[in-house]
């Protein structure tokens, strides 16, 4: 793999501390969440003392986030590794071995590490509550021993925000990008390491708030938060709205690191034309979330100001309850592009490698890309077809089908990249091309939704859920699999067990389907969504998806065995396992803390999708400074 | 645990990425303005509540406009390389977050809240509340690191420049704000 001496030496001469686990390095995990635990209670009660109220009243919550969240933040390190030192105060050591995980720090590839934790814990508590909604339609009414109508629609809100903002918005953007985003653009880290490192801390105690919810009374919207409801059922409304709007503000932190890092900071001979496809993918999702979650953004917050502060947006003699739907929607149409332009960059990233073909078209790719974050601004409204007036009908109608033609370019250069190569296929090309179909399925529905006679029948129908499921977790999902298993060596050093990736990929594939098929059925037969109870015509078919559902739940364990076992005494990867020409497989694996040495870095010379026989390799390694 | 020998070398972004990459940050918090400064004729219609204090929002606008001062003389002490003279001009403008933030708080007294128009002001100045304590905190860091520790401060520019842009941001900012919320 080293393409000449100094790369050679560049590999090997990659240090960083090495340290074995000892159960004092978890010392700021606990520090921080007794911090954060006795700061929320504490500022709770004072509050709720203060103003003859109880904690679980919506100020008082409030005020017990915040400061919860900044005892939270102080414990995990934020102090000593950022603050003091802003200050002119002591500087904190580097921590380069296993303690950098467990603790706030500036190194992005233990930020990304601790993102795909955080996301496979996330997604297994949000899969429970998918469980729970399941088993509640097992029969048309379930109420009687299951959950009632109150505890169903607490779950499927918690389910809804918690898939979404805990784990979709941050699978791929931040378990696979921040990992990847320096190696491929050639630099030790990104723009703002501190600013990515805060961006996960952010996460737990968002997430950790919106799961308890319900001991603050819960909220009976559904992931939407539209007001009026919202101020009317439930305290629990405030950790909604208070851990979305700290879950964005994490997505905006990554968002300006990557736009940043690619902007400023690429590798020297590296254009435009010749950043990674992934990166480009990226970097269309930060645009997004920098331009369009303000909207989002201020509706929370404004909502938030309804129910603790007195004002009346949204409610009251001068509130505006549709407004907050064009303020939510204006980013959340769009989040779904933060979640699947990612993951088609993935799929670019791949098949290239995994066919050895150039990505074919790949401007066009790039265009694609760019011109689904660009379109995705302009058609929110599509999702309250049934609330505006006929004038803005068309208008986004026209608007929302329109983004299938970026999207066609690039299925066209995936399909182009594979037509004619000798496509190896292991899991991670598997779960790529399942993914590519699943979200084919998705796509096309997609249009009946967007095209309003069509949708006014299948709005608020079973049909819209299956729809985003094949969108987000039969694309983003399954790809998000794709990249851990194929990027495991580059973080490990040891491959996963290809017949049990396998094996999971079917099984995945079946159940996901046998699930999500058959909504698109029970919706056109006028299966409500968010309604706890059915008819009973329509006992057979959710019998038979809540069936399929609990495989498919139960088929998640696979992948996280696979993982878990893998890495500790899985089989020892070889640098380049699958003979990929990016730069991140030019690194030594696993990468070190300091990925490649000082006095070195990795210049660009040509494409690096080229893998004609012969073809010069894409990158050499120059003494820094290199002009 | 090693020695912090490896902090330099894992932070590897120039100052011209530094600051540029600032821009992004800056973007998001301005259309979060925008929002905001839109809202205002959604909430608060086309008129103007007798009991707004237009003195205080001339004064207060005039301040922040005469602020561009030290900013502009510590931008070009800093292109001169004196990282030690901007310290003066970081201190004028904590002075004027402080009174921003007075004159902020007085404003609230004359507008309820649960008015359209008290409501979108208040979220808005609110807000901007929030980005002047966060300038102060900026400010006082600049200082402290700069008396404290004057060669961190040196190598370590683009954060003073970066604070500088944030401030003059604020500006801008705040001139729009008092154009669409006072005079339109």
């Amino acid at each position: 793999m080293a393409t000449n001496e100094m790369q050679a030496q560049a590999l090997n001469e990659t240090g960083g501390g090495k340290t074995s686990f000892a159960i004092s390095m978890l010392f700021p995990l606990f520090r921080a969440t007794l911090w954060g635990l006795t700061g929320y209670f504490a500022a709770a009660w004072i509050t709720a003392a203060l103003l003859g109220s109880v904690i679980v009243n919506p100020l008082p919550a409030t005020v017990g986030y915040i400061v919860g969240l900044v005892g939270w933040l102080m414990g995990s390190g934020l102090w000593e590794g950022w603050i003091r030192r802003a200050f002119g105060g002591a500087e904190a050591p580097a921590y380069t071995g296993v303690e950098r995980y467990f603790r706030f720090g500036p190194d992005s590839k233990s930020t990304a590490v601790r993102y795909v934790v955080f996301n496979v814990v996330a997604f297994f508590f949000a899969g429970l509550a998918a469980m729970a909604i399941r088993v509640e339609l097992l029969t048309p009414d379930s109420t009687g021993w299951w959950m009632s109508t109150i505890h169903y629609n607490m779950t499927f809100g918690i389910h809804g925000l918690m898939m979404l903002l805990a784990v979709a918005a941050s699978v791929i953007v931040g378990g696979v990008g921040y990992y990847l985003v320096p190696l491929m653009l050639g630099v030790r880290n990104v723009v703002f390491p501190k600013l990515l490192g805060l961006s996960w801390w952010l996460l737990p105690p968002a997430a950790f708030a919106v799961f308890m919810s319900p001991t603050i009374g819960g909220f009976q919207t559904g992931w939407w938060g539209y007001p009026p409801l919202a101020q009317n059922s439930g305290s629990g409304i405030v950790f909604y709205v208070l851990g979305a709007a700290t879950l964005l503000t994490a997505s905006v932190l990554g968002a300006i690191n990557i736009a940043g890092t690619m902007v400023y900071m690429r590798a020297k001979g590296m254009s435009l034309g010749r950043v990674p496809i992934f990166v480009w993918g990226l970097f269309a999702a930060s645009t997004i979330l920098i331009v369009e979650a303000p909207a989002t953004f201020t509706g929370a917050l404004m909502d938030l100001s309804d129910m603790i502060l007195g004002s009346h947006f949204y409610t009251g003699p001068t509130g505006h309850p549709l407004a907050y739907m064009d303020q939510f929607w204006f980013l959340f149409h769009p989040e779904v592009y933060v979640f699947a332009l990612p993951a088609f960059a993935i799929w670019l990233e791949i098949l290239p490698a995994a066919a050895k073909r150039p990505l074919f078209a790949r401007n066009w790719a790039i265009a694609g890309l760019v011109g689904v974050s660009m379109l995705g601004a302009m058609l929110g409204v599509h999702h309250y077809f049934t609330a505006v007036s006929p004038a803005r009908m068309p208008i986004f109608m026209t608007f929302t089908e329109t983004v299938s033609i970026p999207t066609g370019f690039i299925y066209l250069s995936a399909i182009g990249t594979l037509w004619g190569g000798r496509l190896k296929i292991n899991a991670a090309v598997l779960l790529v091309l399942m993914a590519m179909m699943n979200f084919l399925v998705g796509g096309l529905t997609g249009i009946f939704n967007a095209d309003v006679p069509a949708d006014l029948q299948l709005h608020n129908t079973y049909w819209v859920v299956a729809h985003f499921h094949y969108t987000i977790l039969g694309a983003v999902i399954f790809t998000w699999i794709a990249a851990l298993y194929w990027w495991f060596p580059k973080v490990t050093g040891r491959k996963i067990n290809e017949f049990w990736g396998k094996f999971h990929a079917w099984w995945f594939f079946v159940f996901f389907n046998c699930t999500f098929f058959p909504m698109f059925i029970a919706g056109i037969e006028g299966m409500n969504r968010r309604i706890a109870i059915y008819l009973p015509y329509l006992h057979g078919i959710n019998l038979f998806i809540s069936i399929s559902a609990f495989l498919l739940g139960a088929g998640f364990l696979i992948p996280l065995a696979n993982l878990v076992y893998s890495w500790r005494r899985g089989e020892k990867a070889e640098p380049n396992p699958w003979g990929s020409k990016g730069l991140e497989w030019q690194i030594k694996s696993p990468t070190p803390y300091i990925p490649f040495p000082e006095g070195t870095e990795p210049e660009v010379v040509g494409p690096n999708d080229n893998y004609a026989a012969g073809s010069k390799e894409p990158f050499v390694w120059v003494s820094t400074p290199s002009k | 645990m090693a020695e912090n020998g490896y902090a330099s070398l894992m932070d590897p972004a120039p100052e011209r990425a530094k600051r540029g990459a600032f821009f992004f940050l800056t973007l998001f918090a301005s259309i979060v303005f925008a929002m905001w400064d839109l809202a205002r004729f959604l909430w608060g219609g086309t008129g103007v509540p007798s009991t707004l204090n237009m003195g205080v929002g001339i004064g207060l606008t005039v301040l922040m406009l005469i602020s561009l001062v030290p900013v502009f003389g510590a931008q070009r002490k800093l292109n001169q390389g004196d990282d030690k003279g901007i310290l003066s001009s970081m201190g004028a403008l904590l002075v004027v977050a402080v009174i921003m933030i007075c004159g902020i708080v007085y404003s609230w007294t004359s507008l309820p809240i649960s008015s359209g128009y008290g409501g979108i002001y208040d979220i808005t100045t609110g807000w901007f509340l929030l980005h002047f304590v966060a300038a102060i905190l900026a400010f006082l860091a600049t200082i402290m690191k700069g008396s404290r520790t004057p060669e961190r401060a040196k190598r370590e520019r683009w954060v003073s420049y970066n604070v500088l842009m944030y401030w003059g941001g604020m500006v801008v900012l705040w001139v729009v704000f008092f154009g669409i919320f006072y005079l339109a």
